[in-house]
């Protein structure tokens, strides 16, 4: 199972209208890793996954996902593939279990076997008591909570995570990261895109940056960091998309507002 | 556009401010909203540039279209009292039921609390600027509503008649504005939190049924005995009528006519208005505000509901007569379970349920109805097919909603045809609220004509149900609760609709054409009905409905 080629990406672009959002993206990844895409705002990222995920049919390039081509295999693609959205939006009037018992339902699984499944996800992330509550009542974190279970209802070999732990507790940040590398070494293969640098650092077997639609760097941190002496992921992604000027540009920010002050 | 709008509250600067206003806040808070809605048409939208003034003119000409049929009934109308009597009456109706279904939303939209509230700004300005905010798009409403009008009544009573019943216009938005506001006020004196949101939804509902009634009732007070002479009778009421104020203001200034009668009308239409608006924006709207921030605890603070009720025998039963493939029963269920929360939905739908009735029961209350003339001959068929009204407000009202950022959930899942997600919606709205309401309707129709016109009540029936699903899978193919009312009203969807209008008016006709063309002709019909319904739910739904046409107007990125 481990390190069979399991997406390929050849030469992917996007435009939204003239914007070219995604310049020609390559990439080869395998299975059982956690592979971690980073980039700057507005550099890609989300519209990656979403492309992968099926969500966006509109693009241009190859992509074949253990073995199918995204465009003609969609629905065979779909059934291997958890998805957790960049913003927590849920069918508010719903309930945890309604929602997740649709998304059961349209995965093929039965009624009993989604509730047995929703109940146990709910469970781990201390949300049981609030399944058959209404989602409107959630803030941002239990919502996220109730979106990274039905993700994983139909346990599913490949999980695209965009931002997954926004607004989590770090006691829920904590458990995500354990549950991620106990996913991989299953076998799963999670494609985790995240502005967290040190969450991804810490967790992902290979980093991907992209800039501006471009894949930028690519392996793990060791190899990326050989030859040069970021001492971490953050210093390294600063370095690499060229803003090194942060100091510069808080201090012309504390300068403008001291001087409307004054 | 923005900049001639807000130029033309200038004037009225010193009364702003006396209403405890900051003008210029006001006049920022109120730009910002209408640049805001300049924009917003296009932001779920695939085409998002000038969408929204696209759907701006096509929704002017539809309400042009409109007013054109009410031109066509007041041209036969002599006298200018009546003539502008009934003509206020219909706008205040519209606007009444434009408030109601469009702008109770605004008037209770607490979005924009977070970026405003922290800014050093008076609750009177924000209360202000979003009333005005109303007020424009309704003024603008009213006005492409009563264009033929005022070109008739130009015709008819010359310029200064035309220039003072488009000054009346300004008044009438004002009155219904304010007197609507002072309705929500005491309302939201009683309750406050999530209950408060119920209770506005059902009075809402309440109130556009209580507008359609005076409509129907305003326009039987006229007698007409003869259109063209008909006249309308001042009793003492009449002087409690806001639409009879305007009128005679008119009437007094085009006439000359300066006599008691016309002169309390004339005070009533030039002091009631301004004064309403004084007294609202003066002392309830800081009422107003504090509930509405009630309203927007409302979620946190009232007892969380727990949903544990299980599937009714009823709904086990209307699903598997419904829908059969898996895809479409888990829709069915999660659609099953939204009409009945979506408040909005509700809020759409629900009034048309309350004009069935009234226009069953009108009928019944004018001076020459006779229950027996009522009950004789073909006249069920009129009552059965009005609930066609019902099938257009469902189609729309489902489409509507804020749901766009979670229709990601539909093109995650590995389904080969969304059409299973739109036939379980449309089912299941139609299965939980027509059905049952027809099914007692339709009873009382058998009780009060008999048990032989139960066919006639199921052939009924069957055609209603046909045109729903013709409706609904021939709008725009956006999920449930995910389009904004303007895209759902776009002069494409209002054509659409008034085709399928006119083919039922044909299904009616066609219905009472085969009752009179032989004994039990018309069970005909059920069979071609069952066929037909047949295709349209089992085949054409699914060649019409693709995942293409989801992506032209939905969107995923």
């Amino acid at each position: 199972m481990n390190n069979q080629v399991i997406i390929e990406i050849r030469n992917l672009q996007k435009f939204y209208g003239q914007k070219h959002v995604l310049q020609g993206i390559n990439l080869n990844i395998t299975s059982g890793q956690i592979i971690g895409y980073i980039g700057p705002n507005g550099a890609g990222k989300s519209t990656t996954v979403k492309i992968l995920c099926g969500l966006i049919s509109n693009f241009q390039g190859e992509i074949s996902i253990y073995g199918k081509d995204l465009r003609k295999e969609t629905l065979d693609i779909k059934k291997r593939v958890g998805y957790i959205p960049e913003n927590a939006a849920l069918y508010e009037s719903l309930t945890p279990y309604e929602f997740m018992e649709f998304v059961g339902e349209m995965r093929g699984l039965g009624t009993e076997q989604t509730r047995d499944k929703a109940e146990k996800l709910m469970n781990i992330f201390e949300m049981k008591p609030h399944l058959n509550q209404r989602i409107a009542t959630f803030s941002k974190g239990m919502r996220q909570k109730v979106l990274i279970c039905s993700a994983l209802l139909h346990n599913p070999d490949l999980i695209f995570m965009d931002e997954p732990l926004s607004g989590l507790d770090a006691n829920s940040v904590i458990m995500v990261k354990e549950m991620l590398i106990h996913l991989a070494h299953d076998g799963k293969t999670i494609f985790y895109s995240s502005h967290l640098m040190d969450v991804v650092e810490k967790i992902s077997d290979r980093i991907i940056l992209i800039d501006q639609g471009k894949v930028i760097a690519d392996g793990s941190f060791s190899e990326l960091n050989e030859f040069s002496t970021d001492e971490n992921l953050e210093k390294m992604f600063t370095r690499l998309t060229g803003n090194t000027d942060h100091g510069q540009k808080a201090e012309a920010f504390i300068n403008a507002f001291e001087k409307y002050l004054l | 556009m923005i900049n001639m709008i807000l130029k033309m509250f200038g004037p009225f600067r010193w009364f702003i401010e006396k209403m405890g206003a900051d003008y210029n806040q006001f006049i920022r808070i109120l730009k910002l909203k209408l640049t805001l809605d300049d924009r917003k048409a296009g932001k779920f939208s695939k085409k998002q540039e000038n969408t929204q003034e696209k759907t701006l003119i096509k929704q002017s000409f539809f309400q042009i279209f409109m007013g054109l049929f009410l031109a066509m009934f007041l041209i036969m109308v002599k006298t200018p009292f009546t003539f502008f009597f009934i003509a206020h009456i219909f706008l205040m109706t519209m606007m009444a039921m434009m408030i109601i279904s469009e702008f109770s939303t605004i008037l209770f939209d607490t979005s924009e609390n977070m970026i405003i509230q922290p800014l050093p700004i008076k609750g009177n300005t924000v209360s202000l600027a979003r009333n005005a905010h109303v007020f424009v798009y309704l003024a603008m409403m009213a006005f492409c509503l009563s264009v033929i009008t005022i070109i008739i009544a130009i015709y008819k009573f010359g310029n200064l008649a035309g220039l003072i019943f488009v000054f009346t216009i300004f008044l009438n938005v004002l009155f219904t504005l304010f007197f609507t506001n002072i309705l929500y006020l005491g309302i939201m004196r009683l309750v406050s939190g999530e209950r408060l949101k119920n209770l506005l939804m059902y009075f809402q509902i309440v109130i556009a049924i209580f507008f359609m009634a005076a409509y129907q009732i305003g326009i039987r007070m006229i007698d007409k005995t003869a259109i063209q002479d008909m006249v309308l009778p001042v009793h003492w009421f009449t002087y409690l009528l806001p639409p009879a104020f305007f009128a005679g203001l008119i009437d007094a200034i085009t006439s000359l006519n300066f006599d008691q009668s016309h002169l309390l009308f004339m005070a009533e239409a030039l002091i009631i208005p301004p004064v309403a608006i004084y007294l609202t924006g003066k002392y309830l709207t800081p009422v107003f505000n504090r509930k509405l921030m009630d309203l927007e605890q409302g979620d946190r603070v009232s007892k969380v509901k727990i949903e544990t009720k299980r599937n009714s025998l009823y709904y086990r039963i209307m699903c598997s007569l419904f829908v059969h493939t898996t895809e479409e029963k888990a829709a069915f269920k999660m659609m099953w379970k939204m009409t009945g929360r979506e408040r909005q939905f509700k809020q759409t739908l629900l009034p048309s349920f309350g004009y069935i009735i009234i226009m069953m029961i009108v009928p019944l209350v004018g001076k020459h109805s006779i229950i027996s003339d009522y009950t004789t001959g073909y006249k069920y068929l009129m009552i059965l097919y009005v609930f066609m009204m019902v099938s257009f407000a469902l189609c729309s009202s489902l489409l509507m909603g804020n749901c766009q950022p979670s229709v990601w959930v539909f093109k995650t899942v590995p389904v080969a045809s969304p059409a299973s997600f739109f036939k379980g919606a449309i089912n299941a709205a139609f299965a939980r609220f027509f059905v049952p309401f027809y099914l007692v309707m339709g009873a009382g129709v058998c009780a009060v004509w008999g048990i032989k016109v139960l066919p006639d009540v199921v052939i009924a029936f069957l055609a209603i149900y046909l045109i729903t699903l013709l409706l609904y899978y021939f709008q725009q193919p956006g999920f449930p609760f995910s389009l904004e009312k303007t895209a759902v009203q776009g002069g494409a969807n209002a054509a659409k609709v008034f085709g399928l209008m006119a083919l039922s008016g044909l299904i009616g006709l066609l219905h009472f054409l085969m009752l009179k063309w032989f004994s039990f002709a018309n069970l005909l019909l059920i069979p071609v009905y069952g066929a037909a319904i047949y295709y349209v739910n089992r085949i054409m739904v699914y060649r019409k409905i693709t995942w293409k046409e989801v992506d032209r107007v939905n969107n995923f990125s």
